[in-house]
């Protein structure tokens, strides 16, 4: 058994072979941090949570439809979790989580213009106007 | 505190992580919008690892066919999608692209192909099946600027010794062609004068003559792989009546294809590609069958 705690003071038990599946706390234990509790920074109980939550069912399913619909539903999250989950998913560095979380922002972005997708994420347009205007060129129908 | 936090989020996101978010996108989603959001998104856009392969595969030309001279008409909207599209991606790719890939129905205007090879320094493979549009200089030009060009899909061309001599002087590397279309007596006889190391070659799915194929077993001496697969081996040309037919177990050709190292054919019986070569007279018409179905290839690096 490992036992993990977040950045807001809460522990999670969980089997080893969950545990691996975070490439990060499986470097932490090789290096020998098993013994004691493993602190994980970054990552708040209740992502956290969700991480353990995500590895424990990818460990134990291995049937291919079963897990893509489990995710389809796991993923089904408001779009600040999504993005604390692909946060954690990089820091601990668990692929299949990162893979998820990914995918599902890119299928966000796909056909969308780049005024709604500052729209949907909250993002400020930061280009300068030497930088907008290289833009607005770039954007023309023919070579100049 | 905490709203002015959210804000920042996807904004100021880690850059790697964009780059992985944006590798689920192809090549026209990337230029269409995420690297005119802000400033991180359009660095990570411009990342290589996006653009080592620009797949345009998925794109066509809105044309009809003539019958004349260059045989198709391009509509002009068509031509100015493709230029907006070209200027955006090139841009971002900041000179990176290894692969270009197009469709067999998207044609090139000659200025189109000039402004992509002097952006594309580092290109080692072209998949470019249509050059009605492109003129001999602009080709030579751009065969001038690809010094790692590696590997060359093109379209059946009678005169080719001016091309083939190009990559002979300017691509010491050059070891991959493959003809989408018969091969011709004359063709062959521009590979073995000029593509003396060529390695592997593709003439599937076309008419071929039995001396064409000839001169290459015997000319092409470093030739490892050549693939025949599906194509309708002919003894003549026969203008009044139907191709008269050779037999691939011929002696004189099997003998000189004994040295290679993979020498494809088709021995499926009855073979779908092999009865619509037929039907096509040796002259593969790919529109009017499955989408994609131009992309295989028996050789694993020709194949998309």
């Amino acid at each position: 058994m490992i036992t993990l705690r977040s950045s807001d003071g809460e522990t999670f038990d969980i089997d080893e072979v969950v545990a691996v599946e975070m490439q990060t706390i499986k470097h932490m234990m090789e290096d020998g941090c098993a013994e004691s509790v493993i602190p994980v920074l970054n990552v708040t109980g209740k992502i956290l949570a969700k991480v353990i939550d995500f590895c424990k069912k990818h460990v134990e399913s291995a049937k291919a439809e079963e897990l893509k619909a489990w995710d389809a539903n796991f993923i089904k999250v408001n779009q600040a979790t999504l993005y604390d989950l692909i946060m954690a998913a990089n820091y601990l560095d668990c692929k299949s989580l990162l893979d998820l979380t990914c995918q599902t922002v890119a299928d966000m972005i796909k056909g969308k213009s780049p005024e709604e997708i500052r729209g949907i994420f909250n993002i400020k347009n930061d280009f300068t106007p030497e930088e907008e205007e290289e833009i607005r060129r770039a954007n023309q129908w023919a070579f100049e | 505190m905490k709203v002015d936090q959210s804000i920042m989020r996807w904004q100021g996101f880690n850059i790697d992580v964009l780059v992985k978010i944006f590798q689920s996108l192809d090549s026209i989603e990337l230029t269409s919008s995420v690297a005119h959001v802000c400033r991180a998104w359009r660095t990570a856009a411009c990342d290589p690892i996006h653009w080592k392969v620009f797949d345009l595969s998925k794109l066509e030309s809105i044309f009809i066919k003539t019958p004349i001279q260059p045989y198709v008409y391009v509509a002009e909207q068509s031509d100015k999608f493709l230029t907006r599209l070209l200027k955006i991606s090139l841009n971002l790719s900041q000179g990176n692209i290894r692969s270009l890939i197009f469709h067999f129905n998207l044609y090139l205007r000659d200025d189109q192909l000039a402004y992509i090879a002097e952006r594309c320094p580092q290109l080692r493979r072209l998949v470019m099946p249509a050059w009605n549009r492109i003129t001999k200089n602009t080709i030579c030009e751009a065969i001038r600027t690809w010094k790692d060009l590696e590997s060359l899909t093109m379209p059946s061309l009678a005169n080719t010794s001016y091309l083939l001599e190009e990559i002979s002087k300017n691509c010491n590397n050059f070891r991959e062609l493959k003809i989408m279309g018969p091969c011709h007596v004359s063709f062959a006889d521009s590979m073995v004068a000029f593509l003396p190391r060529l390695k592997i070659l593709s003439l599937r799915c076309s008419v071929l003559l039995k001396e064409a194929l000839l001169i290459i077993l015997e000319g092409l001496k470093n030739l490892e792989v050549l693939n025949i697969s599906h194509c309708l081996l002919i003894e003549s040309w026969n203008v009044d009546g139907p191709l008269v037919p050779a037999n691939l177990n011929d002696e004189s050709i099997l003998n000189a294809a004994s040295r290679l190292r993979e020498f494809l054919t088709c021995t499926k019986e009855p073979c779908t590609l092999c009865q619509r070569v037929i039907e096509d007279e040796g002259l593969m018409r790919w529109y009017k069958y499955e989408e994609g179905l131009w992309k295989q290839d028996e050789v694993a690096s020709l194949s998309l």
